[in-house]
């Protein structure tokens, strides 16, 4: 088997994952894992992808170009990947960042985390009002040479560098 | 009503930074009487409004009011509740339910709060009184008290899909 890493990107509109998906399932390609998201009317999706070995990889570029320039989207990539092990990391705390809207807030966190090897799992943002204000949510994986105090201390001193209010919780996996 | 005078106040919205002040004890005596008046009066002027708490009005002291008595999704109500100091002794079971707040017009939630809550606090009058509640009225005084606290429920969102704009891009 055979892995891929497919992108698209396009003005959200009925049928895109309809047309998409008729080309993988009509040359034998699987869905493994999926994501999609639409952010101020523009649509993206990325999918995990599994081929047969005897896949004509260049026809199904081929198809992909055609239906991206006939819906139209904005951009199709097809990747080889490797077949990765396991899946992604647990996340173990969510984190909320917000504050008046300015330059710097994604990119400050996030630096901050990646200093100390903490992995965003999930992020998404959203910027609403007339004022407006910023809204950060995240879903990160703590490496285990920090513990929840010392993600508070870090995030504290990144909300007062950046102006924002932060805050993180320990997330309860429901167990059943 | 035989208020002779309604005093609406202005609702403070976020960022404003008396939203996350933790907020000072109060006593019984005037300065109660007119922040738990302002604070009603406030509240009543906002058609739908279950609760608001004092730093909303930007005044920094434990004070909330809450009335979920017309409230569709209220199944347990002590009708106009006032109270100063409030604190939370004991709660049990928890659940998801949709939060808004004047403060962050824009946005709503999905935030787990608990559903069954044993509160003790001062009611304006002076007496010490326990209010145990749960459902739609529990989230609300839960809402409530973490403004005391600066604590907005942008600060309870478990996950992204907990989030959503509310619908007013006119």
């Amino acid at each position: 088997m055979r892995s891929f890493v497919l992108t698209a990107t396009g003005r959200d509109r009925p049928g895109i994952v309809a047309a998409v998906t008729r080309v993988l399932l009509d040359l034998g390609v699987n869905i493994e894992d999926a994501e999609m998201a639409i952010l101020r009317g523009h649509f993206a999706i990325v999918l995990i992808l599994s081929a047969p070995d005897e896949l004509d990889e260049a026809q199904l570029r081929e198809k992909l170009q055609a239906v991206g320039r006939e819906l139209p989207l904005e951009a199709v990539t097809l990747s080889a990947v490797e077949q990765l092990a396991g899946g992604s990391p647990e996340p173990t705390h969510a984190i909320s960042v917000y504050g008046a809207d300015r330059p710097g807030i994604v990119h400050g966190v996030a630096e901050a985390l990646a200093r100390h090897e903490v992995n965003v799992v999930d992020l998404s943002t959203r910027i609403v009002g007339d004022d407006p204000i910023y809204v950060m949510l995240l879903e990160v994986a703590l490496p285990p040479s920090l513990d929840d105090a010392a993600l508070d201390e870090l995030l504290a001193r990144v909300g007062q560098e950046l102006g924002v209010d932060v805050s993180a919780r320990v997330l309860d996996r429901d167990v059943l | 009503m035989t208020s002779s005078e309604v005093a609406a106040r202005k609702v403070l919205r976020y960022p404003h930074p008396s939203l996350k002040q933790r907020c000072e004890p109060i006593p019984p005596g005037d300065e109660l009487d007119r922040v738990a008046s302002d604070l009603l009066d406030t509240m009543r002027s906002f058609p739908g409004c279950v609760g608001l708490a004092a730093p909303q009005i930007d005044e920094l002291v434990r004070v909330v009011v809450v009335d979920v008595s017309e409230h569709k999704k209220a199944t347990a109500s002590h009708g106009l509740l006032v109270l100063a100091n409030p604190v939370v002794v004991e709660t049990s079971g928890d659940e998801l339910g949709r939060e808004g707040c004047l403060s962050i017009p824009d946005l709503t939630a999905n935030v787990r709060r608990a559903t069954w809550i044993r509160v003790e606090a001062l009611v304006p009058d002076g007496e010490n009184v326990a209010i145990e509640t749960g459902g739609f009225e529990a989230r609300a005084l839960l809402h409530e008290l973490d403004h005391l606290d600066g604590i907005l429920f942008l600060d309870r969102i478990a996950s992204r899909a907990d989030l959503f704009a509310r619908k007013r891009y006119a």
